[in-house]
């Protein structure tokens, strides 16, 4: 009898996964503007995310118009590009947030109607006569010129519109009513449609949501107290001076330097502190007294969007953009495999 | 005159593929992975990401005229076990899971923040 013992064909181990767990910690959030901390990631994650949020992130802007009349005067291209710029708010039925549009939108490219419908583009209208409205103006103002701001266009989608104003206190400042766009004298008319659709900031800036989207590098301050007991209140005054983005203080009781409180918000990373720390060192060789350096793997955002879309909205669709093109690329990788 | 299309620079031609692969000759268990209609965003992403695994021996990207919309990325694995496609497969599948994870942790700072700070019942 022979013993014939077979061995099950070894299956390829699934390497490890080097996944890494990022951590969010939200320091500030307005309607427009939003401060987070982001830790436990590389740089290239943070600038990635920095990178769809002012390129990719699909939004609503005004494309194509057409005029029917146009005697005022900036001409029809002017006016066109000036249209363009308007942030275009899209706010989801039962949320009062400018939203991500592309849940509600189709691209243009992507649309299978002939030439435009209500699922790939917003239609305006705008229709301006100066002597029409003039006669409604009160008496002293009918010399002047009219104002044809964002409020004019008159949306066929009720759940778009410009956005006019990006917040109250800027309304409350505003002279005009919206965003203007083009002023009327006496006899002037302006009469046009003009076409929105959704598309991303890498084809033209008007479709960027964002105003800023920035990061900084979180400051790691590393105080030597046993060199610092060498330093005279003096000496410590100047290195506290000597930073120009003042992250550090002597404190009052202890007379020791610290950071302050808010080092991360201000710090510059210049060169001062460690220029005057030299001067003030025994030897070249002696440890810092203070060390400023950018960390590696926390980084301090803050967005501020152009009033199209809210702050986190624009995080979340730049979060969702990723997502989408990893799984893209993961899926086309795969069609190598065979 | 002959500017080209904005959009061509994240749109795909009829005849390209997204990624194209074409292995090294000269170096053993090397291949350059060619992404088209892509940019820095996603190639130093997935290169970091591959640095990061250990089969990984080489991992480096170029993007070679800011005119032509494409990324070269070289790999070189450590062993004949492992292919390059392997191993980029994992990176971006890292990197999926890692975006989810960043969307629920943003989700939850979010409400936690909202929470603390008693924001109004507006949206959501």
């Amino acid at each position: 009898l022979e013993l014939v013992l077979i061995f099950p064909l070894k299956k390829k181990k699934k390497k490890m996964p080097q996944q890494r767990f990022p951590k969010i910690e939200i320091l500030s959030i307005q309607p427009h503007h939003i401060q987070f901390i982001l830790s436990e990631t590389d740089t290239s994650m943070a600038n990635a995310i920095r990178r769809i949020m002012i390129a990719e992130v699909p939004t609503l802007a005004i494309d194509l118009v057409e005029y029917a009349e146009n005697s005022s005067v900036l001409n029809d291209e002017y006016i066109a590009h000036r249209l363009g710029l308007l942030p275009i708010r899209y706010v989801p039925e039962g949320s009062m947030r400018g939203g991500d549009c592309h849940t509600a939108f189709l691209p243009h490219t992507e649309c299978v109607c002939y030439d435009r419908c209500p699922r790939c583009s917003v239609e305006f209208e705008l229709d301006v006569d100066f002597d029409k409205v003039n006669m409604t103006r009160p008496d002293q103002d009918r010399d002047l010129p009219l104002t044809v701001t964002s409020r004019d266009l008159i949306s066929n989608n009720i759940l778009v519109a410009p956005a006019h104003f990006l917040n109250e206190e800027e309304q409350d400042e505003a002279h005009d009513e919206g965003i203007s766009i083009v002023k009327l004298g006496p006899g002037q008319n302006l009469k046009l449609k003009a076409i929105a659709r959704m598309g991303i900031s890498k084809e033209h800036a008007k479709w960027c949501p964002v105003a800023v989207a920035t990061y900084r590098f979180w400051p790691i301050i590393t105080i030597n107290d046993e060199a610092c007991q060498m330093l005279t209140m003096e000496q410590k005054q100047e290195l506290v001076e000597a930073c120009p983005d003042r992250i550090l203080e002597l404190d009052e009781i202890t007379g020791n330097l610290v950071a302050v409180e808010n080092a991360y918000e201000m710090a510059t990373y210049t060169e001062d502190l460690k220029v005057a720390q030299d001067a003030m060192k025994k030897r070249p060789e002696d440890d810092d007294f203070v060390k400023v350096e950018p960390s590696t793997d926390r980084f301090v955002f803050s967005v501020e969007t152009t009033g199209a879309m809210d702050a986190e909205e624009v995080l979340f669709s730049a979060l969702r953009v990723l997502k989408d093109r990893m799984n893209y690329l993961a899926a086309e990788v795969e069609k190598l495999k065979d | 005159m002959n500017a080209p299309e904005r959009s061509a620079c994240f749109l795909l031609d009829d005849d390209e593929e997204k990624v194209e692969y074409s292995a090294d000759t000269k170096v053993s268990n090397a291949g350059t992975f060619t992404f088209n209609k892509e940019d820095h965003t996603v190639a130093n992403l997935l290169r970091m990401q591959l640095l990061r695994d250990p089969a990984v021996k080489f991992a480096g990207y170029m993007h070679p005229h800011p005119l032509v919309h494409k990324i070269h990325l070289k790999i070189q694995t450590s062993t004949s076990q492992v292919a390059p496609v392997e191993v980029l497969s994992a990176a971006i599948e890292d990197l999926s899971n890692e975006t989810d994870h960043l969307i629920t942790q943003v989700t939850d700072a979010i409400d936690k923040w909202k929470k603390e700070n008693d924001q109004g019942g507006l949206g959501m």
